[in-house]
C-alpha cells in the first residue's frame, strides 16, 4: 500500500528526503519508465525500449538496468554506477498529482511509505525554516513538471509508432561468459527497416510533430546493450 | 653501525608521540618504531581541536571516519566563532570559517561585499559555511566516502581516547613496538646526539633517531640537550586556563565550531562532543587572579548550561613559548616539548601533523644527512612559530576593547614587527599569498582575511567584478541547498554510534 498525499509545507516543514543510492531504497529495479523528452539524454547510457503493460493497450518506453526482475546493474551497493538518473528514479519519492476528475495543473505529491523518507534527522529537507521550497524541492518541481508533460504527449507519440507500424517484438537471448543464456522477452524496438522505407512525406510529417529525433534516440540507445551485458558478465565472473 | 637511519624511538605517549608513531610506521614500513611511554603519567588532554589537515592525517595511517569519530567522541568542527572580542557587545561576534572565500581576487571580493545589497557580515558573505554552522549541521552526509564533506572541516574529539586509538592502531595494525617504561637516563653519542636511553625496566634502548614526545617535560631536547627554550610572552600574555568538562543533554544540539568568548583578561574556549562540552578559561595572571577567572568560568557554564551539574575545575600554568631548535643532533622535539602556545586557533595538533609531514617527507637516509635535515626543518619551524604568534596575536590587536588586559595586547611595545610591518601593508591591500609565501602556511591569507575583516578592520579601495558579484550570489544559493541537505551534527553523530552501538562500548555496559 502507498500513501500518497499533497506536498504541504506545514505539514511537512521538517520532512526529509534521503537522496543516497541503494537498494533499500527502491532501486533495485530492472527498467525505469522514460519518456520521448527524455531519451535524448538516456540513450548515452541505458537501453530504451518499449513494453505494453499487461491487459493495457498503450505502450510505456523504459530505460533498461538489468535483465530480470530485481536486477539493477547500475547499483554498485551504495554508488549508483551511471552519469546519469532517469527522472522517473530521481523525482522518487515524489509523484504528480492531480485534483479528482484528472483535470487541472499537477500538483506535487509524496508517496509517505516510500523507504526514501529519511527517518532521524538525515536527509534532505523540503522546506527551509521560514517554510520556503528547498532548492532541492525546486529541482524536483521542476522535473516532475518535465516527467509529467513528457508523459501526456507520449500517447501522440506511440499513436505515430502504431500508425507506421514502427515497433518490432524484441527478444534478447543473452549469451553469457560462463555458457548460460538469458532471455528477454514481452520488449518491443523500433523496426529499423519499416523506419527505413518511409517515405520522405511521412518523414516530413513525423519531424514536425517532434517524433523523428526520439524514434532514432530509441534506436541509437540499443548500442547500450551490449555494454549492460558485459556488466552482467562482470557480475557473473564476480561470483 | 653503517650510520644508516632504521630505528626510532619515541619518548612519550599522548596525543604527539601516538600520532608520530602512527605516521612514521604508516609512511616508512621498513622503520622500526618503539614508542616508550611512563606508564603512569597522565597526558595532559588539551588540544580537543584539530584543523581540517586531520583528514588526510588519519586517512594516510589508515583509520577509518566512522571508526575514529566513534572511537573519540568526536564532533566537526568547522571554523571558530569569535564572541565579543570587538567591544563586548551583545552582538558583537564573527566567525572564522575552515571554507576559503571564492578563489579570485580579494580586493574585487571584498568590494562586491562591501558595496553589494547585502547585509551579512564578511564570513557570511564569503562562504555559505556559516549558514550550516549558525544551524548546528554537519559538514557531510553519512553516505559520502570517508574525509569527504560538502564543506571544508576539522574535528572537536576528546584527547584522551584519541591517544587510545591511535596507540591501539600502531600496536595492532601497524606493527609499532610499545614499551611500558620510565626513561631514567640519555647516552649522549659523542657527536651532539643520543645513542640510547635508558630506561627502568629494559636497560639500553639504542636507535638512530629520537622523538622527544615528553611534552612540558621536554626530556631529551631540553633536560638531555639542552636546547634554549624561547619565550614568547611578551606578545601572548595568557599564562593560566581553568579546565571543565560538563556533561550535555542527550539530543541536545552540538555546535559546528569553537566558540571563544571575550572576557576581561582573556578568554573562554567552549568545544561541543556528543555527550559533554569542553569549557576552558585562559586568562593572564597579571590582569585576574584564579579565583576571579574561577567565577569568569562558572558563571559563562551557568548561563550556557543552566541544567549543569557542578563539575569539577582543573587549574594549568603553561609558559609561552618554543624550543629555539626543534631538531638537535638525531632528535627531533614533537608536541609540548617543541613549544607551547594558548589554545586560541588550535595549533597544537596540527603543528605535531605538520613536524611529522616534515619529517616523514624528508626522512633522513642517514646520520650523516641528519645536520641538512635538521638545519632545514629548523628554519621552516621557526618561521612556523612565528606565524602562529603573530596570527594570535592579531586577534587582539584588533580589539576595541576597554579594559586594561586588553589596552596591553594593544601596546605597540609589544606587537611583533612582523605583525605591525603587515598591519600597516593592510590598510592599502589585503592579505594574500605574498604575505604568506609558504608552501604549506599554517595559517593562510584567507584565514586572516576572516579575522582582519571579522573584525571590522577596513577594506581596502577596490572595484567589484561581474564575477565576484556572482560569486557572492552564488554563495547565497549554495548556503540554501546546504542548509536544505546536512543533517545537524547531532542527528549525525547519534546515528552513526546507533550503528556503532555493538561496539565495544556497548560491551563495557556488560
Amino acid at each position: 500500500m502507498t500513501s500518497h498525499a499533497p506536498l504541504d509545507k506545514n505539514v511537512h516543514r521538517d520532512l526529509r528526503v534521503r537522496t543516497d543510492v541503494g537498494a533499500a531504497l527502491g532501486d533495485a529495479v530492472m527498467a525505469t519508465l522514460t519518456v520521448p523528452s527524455e531519451f535524448r539524454s538516456v540513450q548515452g547510457h541505458f537501453p530504451i525500449l518499449f513494453r505494453r503493460e499487461p491487459g493495457q493497450g498503450d505502450f510505456m518506453a523504459l530505460a533498461l538496468f538489468g535483465f530480470e526482475n530485481g536486477e539493477n546493474l547500475m547499483l554498485d551497493g551504495d554508488r549508483w554506477d551511471a552519469r546519469y538518473r532517469p527522472w522517473s528514479l530521481a523525482i522518487q519519492p515524489f509523484l504528480v498529482g492531480r485534483p479528482v476528475g484528472g483535470e487541472g495543473p499537477g500538483q506535487v505529491h509524496i508517496d509517505l511509505d516510500h523507504p526514501r523518507i529519511a527517518q532521524g534527522g538525515e536527509g534532505v529537507r523540503l522546506f527551509d525554516e521560514d517554510g520556503m521550497a528547498t532548492p532541492y524541492l525546486d529541482a524536483i518541481a521542476e522535473r516532475l513538471g518535465a516527467l509529467d508533460e513528457g508523459y501526456r504527449a507520449s500517447g501522440e507519440f506511440f499513436a505515430a509508432l502504431r500508425d507506421h507500424d514502427l515497433l518490432e517484438p524484441f527478444t534478447l537471448e543473452v549469451p553469457l561468459t560462463d555458457g548460460s543464456k538469458h532471455s528477454l522477452v514481452g520488449f518491443h524496438i523500433i523496426d529499423e527497416a519499416k523506419l527505413a522505407a518511409l517515405g520522405a512525406d511521412t518523414l516530413g510529417k513525423l519531424h514536425a510533430a517532434g517524433h523523428l529525433m526520439p524514434i532514432f534516440m530509441a534506436l541509437a540507445s540499443l548500442s547500450q546493450i551490449s555494454a549492460l551485458v558485459e556488466r552482467k558478465n562482470r557480475r557473473t565472473r564476480g561470483g | 653501525m653503517n650510520g644508516m637511519v632504521g630505528r626510532v624511538v619515541i619518548v612519550g605517549g599522548g596525543t604527539a608521540g601516538w600520532l608520530s608513531a602512527c605516521s612514521l610506521a604508516a609512511a616508512r614500513p621498513d622503520l622500526s618504531v618503539t614508542l616508550i611511554e611512563a606508564p603512569d603519567i597522565p597526558t595532559i588532554g588539551v588540544g580537543e581541536g584539530t584543523w581540517p589537515t586531520m583528514r588526510a592525517t588519519l586517512a594516510a595511517i589508515g583509520i577509518g571516519e566512522a571508526e575514529f569519530l566513534a572511537a573519540c567522541d568526536a564532533s566537526f568542527k568547522q571554523g571558530s566563532r569569535f564572541d565579543g572580542w570587538v567591544n563586548g557587545a551583545p552582538n558583537d561576534r564573527y566567525f572564522h570559517p575552515f571554507t576559503s572565500p571564492p578563489g579570485m581576487p580579494a580586493r574585487a571580493l571584498l568590494a562586491a561585499w562591501r558595496d553589494g545589497p547585502s547585509e551579512l557580515p564578511f564570513a557570511a558573505a564569503m562562504t555559505p559555511q556559516v549558514h550550516v554552522c549558525e544551524r548546528d549541521l554537519a559538514p557531510r552526509q553519512r553516505a559520502m566516502p570517508d574525509y569527504q564533506g560538502a564543506a571544508n572541516y576539522a574535528y572537536h574529539l576528546d584527547a584522551g581516547k584519541f591517544a587510545a586509538l591511535l596507540a591501539r592502531h600502531a600496536v595492532q595494525r601497524l606493527g609499532v613496538n610499545h614499551l611500558a617504561d620510565h626513561v631514567v637516563d640519555v647516552r649522549a653519542d659523542g657527536q651532539g646526539g643520543i645513542a640510547a636511553v635508558v630506561t627502568r625496566e629494559n636497560g639500553e634502548i639504542a636507535a638512530d633517531l629520537f622523538l622527544d614526545c615528553t611534552g612540558h617535560a621536554a626530556l631529551l631536547i631540553g633536560r638531555h640537550l639542552d636546547v634554549q627554550w624561547i619565550d614568547r610572552g611578551d606578545a601572548l600574555i595568557n599564562d593560566r586556563a581553568l579546565a571543565a568538562q560538563v556533561p550535555v543533554s542527550p539530543g541536545s544540539p552540538i555546535a559546528s565550531q569553537t566558540v571563544a568568548t571575550a572576557h576581561a583578561a582573556g578568554w573562554i574556549w567552549d568545544i561541543g562532543l556528543p555527550a559533554r562540552r569542553g569549557i576552558g578559561c585562559v586568562y593572564a595572571s597579571r590582569f585576574m587572579d584564579d579565583e576571579a577567572a574561577e567565577t569568569v568560568l562558572r558563571s559563562y557554564i551557568a548561563t550556557a548550561l543552566p541544567d549543569a551539574p557542578d563539575v569539577p575545575i582543573r587549574k594549568l600554568s603553561f609558559p609561552t613559548g618554543h624550543r629555539a631548535r626543534f631538531w638537535q643532533g638525531n632528535c627531533v622535539a614533537v608536541g609540548l616539548s617543541a613549544g607551547f602556545i594558548e589554545p586560541l586557533e588550535s595549533s597544537a595538533i596540527v603543528l605535531i601533523e605538520l613536524s611529522l609531514r616534515a619529517l616523514t617527507e624528508n626522512f633522513p637516509a642517514s646520520r650523516a644527512a641528519m645536520p641538512i635535515h635538521a638545519g632545514r626543518f629548523n628554519a621552516l619551524f621557526r618561521y612556523r612559530w612565528d606565524r602562529v604568534v603573530e596570527f594570535l596575536k592579531l586577534h587582539y590587536v584588533l580589539s576595541r576593547r576597554d579594559e586594561p588586559y586588553w589596552r596591553a595586547q594593544r601596546d605597540p611595545a609589544h606587537v611583533p614587527q612582523g605583525l605591525a610591518d603587515m598591519l600597516a601593508l593592510w590598510r592599502d591591500q589585503p592579505p594574500s599569498t605574498w604575505d604568506f609565501p609558504q608552501a604549506e602556511e599554517i595559517f593562510s591569507a584567507e584565514s586572516h582575511q576572516y579575522i582582519l575583516y571579522g573584525m571590522g578592520h577596513p577594506a581596502p579601495d577596490g572595484h567589484a567584478t561581474e564575477r565576484a558579484r556572482a560569486a557572492l550570489a552564488a554563495n547565497g544559493q549554495r548556503a540554501r541547498t546546504l542548509a536544505a541537505a546536512l543533517p545537524t551534527n547531532r542527528a549525525y553523530l547519534d546515528a552513526l554510534l546507533a550503528e556503532d552501538g555493538a561496539g565495544p562500548a556497548h560491551m563495557e555496559g556488560h
